[in-house]
């Protein structure tokens, strides 16, 4: 149920709703300024989008110089497969023994 | 009868804006910018922060035109956009709470007498000193529902929440204005 707080806020918002925003000024070359906004926001995406591309091949010549130098610096010492993947050679020659291999 | 481009229909003017062309964008914003206007200028703090604010929604409409399904009208779903930007505006500025919107944005006044006009500005500076205090949804709430005069249905449309929410957050909000209000009256 209503009380005499509810209408007189009820009053106020009567009163308030006979003010309308008048936005006109605000509108004006409003379409101008928001293409500018979004040309620019464009442009700051290309230049970000060119920079990623750019830095590709430097990221590549990184990778295989990366690639390279694990090989050269720590090569693997045997061709077993199994050993490649643990680097457990010592481990792998005292089962073999162990196990009569 | 030839068609105008201004009498064109807007999922005509959308397909045009897919296929790239910027002309027909430029003919949306000038369609729906009064609304979109109208809508932020109750929520904006100042003519820049509205013109940010509207430049926000267009752009939102503009990145996300691609997703507008054609099965509601088109205005329906600005007005979701515009809602929510609004929304998340009063949100980033929670900081400033109590925070008195500058008198920046004209108003049209449709009281007929001296009076009414006295009577008409001292509601509304006074309700905006209210609901600067309310947090973000309420504020939100209570402008669509009565200032705007939007059923609980709409405003649950626009917003995405429940209308036992709405009601819920109108209620709350009415609650806080009307202590405010009751201290305004005490001083």
């Amino acid at each position: 149920m209503k009380d005499e707080k509810d209408e007189m806020l009820d009053e106020l918002f009567r009163n308030a709703r006979l003010m309308k925003p008048d936005t006109g000024s605000v509108e004006e070359h409003f379409e101008t300024r928001l293409l500018a906004v979004m040309e620019e926001k464009r442009n700051d995406q290309a230049i970000w989008s060119s920079w990623t591309w750019r830095l590709v091949p430097w990221l590549a010549i990184f990778v295989v110089i990366v690639g390279i130098g694990s090989f050269t610096i720590d090569p693997v010492s045997s061709s077993d497969l199994f050993v490649t993947f643990t680097s457990s050679d010592d481990d792998y020659q005292i089962t073999n023994m162990l196990a009569g291999g | 009868m030839i068609s105008t481009e201004s009498e064109l229909p807007d999922e005509r003017i959308i397909e045009d804006i897919l296929a790239g062309k910027d002309g027909a964008f430029v003919q949306l914003v000038s369609r729906y910018k009064r609304k979109v206007f109208a809508m932020a200028a109750r929520f904006a703090r100042d003519r820049d922060d509205l013109d940010d604010i509207c430049q926000d929604i267009f752009i939102k409409i503009y990145e996300n035109l691609g997703k507008f399904r054609s099965d509601a009208p088109f205005e329906h779903w600005l007005s979701r956009i515009a809602i929510r930007t609004c929304y998340d505006a009063l949100r980033k500025r929670r900081k400033e709470r109590g925070h008195v919107p500058l008198d920046i944005v004209h108003y049209q006044i449709a009281a007929e007498s001296g009076e009414e006009l006295l009577v008409a500005e001292e509601a509304r500076t006074l309700l905006e000193k209210g609901m600067s205090q309310l947090n973000p949804a309420e504020r939100l709430v209570i402008t669509l529902l009565e200032l705007e005069e939007k059923s609980v249905r709409e405003i649950a449309g626009l917003t995405g929440w429940s209308e036992t929410n709405v009601k819920v957050r109108a209620f709350r909000a009415r609650q806080k204005l009307k202590r405010i209000l009751e201290k305004h009256h005490e001083r």
